[in-house]
Formats: structure tokens, sequence, C-alpha cells
């Protein structure tokens, strides 16, 4: 590994990898605080639509994939509203809605697409110092946003009609959550591609949530996983000679799989919802 | 002036065939409780979520003169119920200085300590929101409402899943906080009971205010013959027993 980091190609991946497992880990929280552990996925493979008419006109795919994403995160909670449907639902629409389109826009394109598959199953290795920077600038909105407007963004989450009554304008603050989220899948795509990004984001915040004791705590958590799963998924993707975003999310798993059995025998999982006490006290 | 004023206050939600609550008008007075009551699907809870903007409606609702829209933060809001994922480390006073918004400093705490306190939490605040009892849920939502120190308490059926000896707990500590905080204090409730005790004003509603007034002027078996049905009966608790 050591010796694989002389190489600017591998230096390039690293912070890649280690400011993508900072910012997913962050908004990996909001995520679950809003139990909308469907958008990454959702989001990411709707901007296959935005992929493929970059691959057909000649444009860049990912800024065509960025603007689809974009789009839908400004969207999703006018529609949640229009429409009255829960956001599991909409997602459960705008996923294989793009993503048809994108298909079929590339059904009308002759010939194999070889660079598709570095958009579905990533390809840090190969990120640029351009896309380096875009992941940087990413990366930096989010902890700037997150520490002006955290507080606000985690109120709205986690209870809506709360934040509202407590003079919160949640409906900009969800849409600036559903934007960061979306930009933040973006920049994952280069390094664990559409179909694993989504892991970025919650398993590193679902493993935070089995150890942690507060919410705050649960913020320091999450980024430190993300950062480590990237770090361990590197470093055997070195060593085994495998691809390097499965071997991200498999090391992400394996902590949460550790963090689950480890809080089982600690005993600090919580009751199953019917073992819940009712009455006062 | 008036803590609360609703004027014609009319809510129809989209696919409706009629109106959900339907040209209500009240006044509160300020360090009040008063206490809305009606049926299941009366339009108690619409009511509150009107005065909250959390749903679109007709009619004017002012809070201390000013449109309730520009008023939020004189408001308190008790929901009836929240969704909570019980497997969230989310704890008690992480929850109740969510309105503070990440403030910080000695006044924060000493602001989440002194309402934690005053509702009998105090002991709780490093816990799991998702642990706590119903009732001990209801009091942390209170003191978070209570933590901005707002002059306008709205309780969506705070009895809800609390058994009868928490029901009276929590309507006395509702009691003290209301005389000494100022407080004024709108309430949707089922608990008759609890209504002529602590309530000092009551809201008939059946989508349309049906009648208000004190307790004893209300709360008569005519009354509430017409508001609920014939089933209805209040028996007032004499002390030394009997009704």
């Amino acid at each position: 590994m050591t010796e694989a980091l002389a190489y600017p190609f591998m230096q390039r991946a690293l912070a890649a990898g280690l400011l993508v497992g900072l910012a997913a880990g962050l908004l990996g929280v909001l995520v679950i605080l809003r139990r909308a552990a469907f958008f990454g996925d959702a989001v990411a493979h709707a901007s296959l639509a935005g992929i493929a008419l970059g691959v057909v006109a000649g444009l860049p795919p990912l800024l065509l994939a960025a603007a689809v994403a974009v789009g839908i995160g400004l969207s999703l909670h006018r529609f949640e509203r229009m429409t009255r449907l829960s956001l599991d639902t909409i997602l459960g629409f705008v996923l294989p809605f793009f993503m048809a389109v994108g298909v079929l826009v590339l059904s009308l394109t002759p010939g194999f697409q070889p660079e598709l598959l570095s958009y579905l199953f990533g390809s840090i290795l190969t990120v640029s110092w351009q896309g380096l920077a875009v992941i940087a600038a990413v990366s930096a909105l989010v902890a700037v946003v997150l520490a002006r407007r955290g507080p606000a963004l985690v109120f709205a989450a986690f209870d809506p009609e709360g934040a509202h009554a407590a003079g919160l304008r949640v409906a900009a603050l969800l849409t600036l959550q559903h934007v960061l989220l979306a930009l933040v899948v973006i920049a994952s795509i280069s390094v664990v591609g559409i179909v694993l990004v989504n892991a970025l984001l919650v398993i590193p915040a679902a493993t935070a949530k089995l150890l942690a004791r507060s919410l705050a705590q649960m913020f320091v958590l999450a980024p430190l996983f993300g950062i480590g799963s990237v770090l361990a998924g590197l470093a055997v993707s070195a060593w085994v000679d495998v691809p390097s975003g499965p071997a991200i999310v498999v090391m992400a798993g394996l902590v949460f799989l550790a963090a689950w059995a480890g809080s089982v025998r600690r005993g600090r999982r919580p009751p199953p919802r019917g073992d819940r006490t009712g009455g006062a006290r | 002036m008036y803590a609360l004023e609703v004027k014609d206050v009319t809510v129809w939600f989209p696919g409706q065939e009629r109106p959900a609550v339907e040209e209500v008008s009240f006044a509160l007075p300020e360090g009040q409780i008063a206490i809305l009551i009606g049926p299941n699907g009366c339009g108690k809870s619409t009511v509150l979520r009107a005065i909250l903007g959390l749903v679109p409606f007709t009619g004017d609702v002012r809070v201390f003169g000013m449109p309730a829209a520009d008023a939020r933060r004189q408001i308190g809001y008790v929901p009836q119920r929240l969704a909570l994922d019980m497997s969230l480390p989310l704890t008690v006073r992480e929850a109740i200085r969510m309105p503070l918004l990440g403030a910080r400093g000695t006044e924060t705490d000493t602001s989440v300590g002194h309402f934690a306190h005053a509702l009998g939490i105090a002991d709780l605040l490093d816990r799991r929101l998702g642990v706590l009892s119903g009732g001990q849920l209801k009091r942390a939502l209170i003191a978070r409402a209570m933590v901005t120190s707002p002059r306008l308490l709205l309780l969506d059926e705070p009895e809800a899943g609390i058994d009868v000896g928490g029901e009276h707990t929590l309507y006395e500590i509702l009691a003290r906080l209301v005389s000494h905080h100022g407080l004024t204090a709108l309430v949707c409730s089922h608990e008759l009971d609890l209504v002529f005790r602590y309530a000092h004003q009551v809201l008939c509603l059946n989508r349309r205010l049906q009648c208000t007034g004190s307790p004893a002027e209300v709360l008569t078996a005519d009354a509430l013959k017409q508001l609920y049905g014939p089933v209805t009966a209040l028996y007032h608790h004499r002390p030394g027993g009997g009704t």
C-alpha cells in the first residue's frame, strides 16, 4: 500500500476516497434521520439518464448526470407536497423512470460503450486532478453548509412538523438537504459507481447508529467509518488486485456486521417496537 | 389583546366533500388553558394545525395581535405523537434542545435543565428518547416546546397513551407552567374529567364551533349529548366518594 502511494493516481484515489467518505458519512446521518435510505440509490440510478445523454451528445457525462441529480434534488420535496405521496414512493418512481430513459437513450447509440462500466461500478484509480477538485469542492460545500445550518437540517429531517412549528423554513431546508445529497451521490460515482454509491451514504451512518450513544456521536462516527472503509477497501484492492469500488463497500459492510455483533454482545440494541412500555412514570 | 384570535377559519382538504372545519372563530385571553373537545374526526387537530400553518386554510389567525405566520416563534407545539425511530441514538437532552438550533452556552444548558426539572425528567436527560415510556416522552416533548420560551402552547391530546395517574400529573404540570410562565395553552382532549378540572375555557367542536364557555357552562348533559351523541355522561366526583 505504501509503495502504491508513490503513484500520483493512487494519491488522487486516496484523497478522493477520503473526501467522499467524509461527506457521504456526514450526510448519511441526515439520510437515516429522514428515513430515506433509498435516496442515494434512486438519485444515482436516475443520473444514468444524464450520463446517457452525455455519451450520446458527446458532452461530459458526469456534468449532465449532476444536472439530472440536482434537478431531482430541487424538485423532490415540492413533488412530495404536490402529490401528497411519501418520499420513498416518489423515489420508487424516480429511479426506474429516469434509469429507463437512460437505457432508451443508450439504445440509440450503436456499439458497446466501455466507459459506461466505470460509471456503473466506479473507477477510483482513474480519478483525474479535475475530478478530485470537483470532489473537494462538493465536500467543502457539505462541510460549510453543515457547520452553518446543521442543527436546522437535523431538526427538519428528524421532525419536519416540529421544525415548521418552531419557525423553520422546512421546505427550503429539505430541498437543501436533497441537493447536497445529489451532489455527493454524483461525486461518489467515480469512487464506487452508480450501483454501489448508496452504500457510502447508508452503511457508515447505520454503523454509527449501532454504536453511538448520542446524535452528536453519530455525526463523529459516521464519517470516521466512511473514511475507514475507503482506506481499508483501497488497501485490499491494491493488495489482492480486485476492483476498488466493491472492495470499499465490502469493507464498510464487514465493519457494520462487526458493530452489530458487538452491540448485540454488549446488549446495547434497543428493544423491538412491540416491547416498548407505555404509561406515564 | 388576546393571546390567540381565530376568525372564520375553514380547512378544506383536497378531494373531500365537505370542509374538515368550517368558519371556526374564537379568542383566548392571556394566561388561560382552553381545551378543544369533540368526537373523533371533528377537526380538533386540524384547528391546531391551521394555527401552526401546517395545513392551508381560509380565515385569519392572530397570535398576540400578529399574523400567526409571523409569530411562530411565540408558539410551542406538542404533537399527539412523534414518528420516532426507536433505535436512533438521540438523547432526551438533544431532543429538547433541538429548537435552540445548536445554540451553545450556559444559558442554553440552564434552559434545558430548567424545563427538564419542571417536567420531572431531569434524571433522564442522557437517556435515549426511544427508550422513554409514553408519559416520559410526552414530558420531553413539552420541555422541547417550552425551551424557546413561547407565550402560546398548543398541545394535541397530551394524555394520549398515558395511564390515568399520568394524565393528571401531566395536566398538573401544564397548569403549573401556565401560571409560572404566564403562558396561554390551547389543548385538544377527549378526557372530559380533565377538561372539567383544568380548563378555564372549553371549546366544543364538531367541524363547526358548537359552544364555548367555562366547564360548568359547557359540560352539561344536553351539550355533550349534542356534541357526542346520546351515550355520553359526565360524572363529577365529589370529595369523600360518590358521583
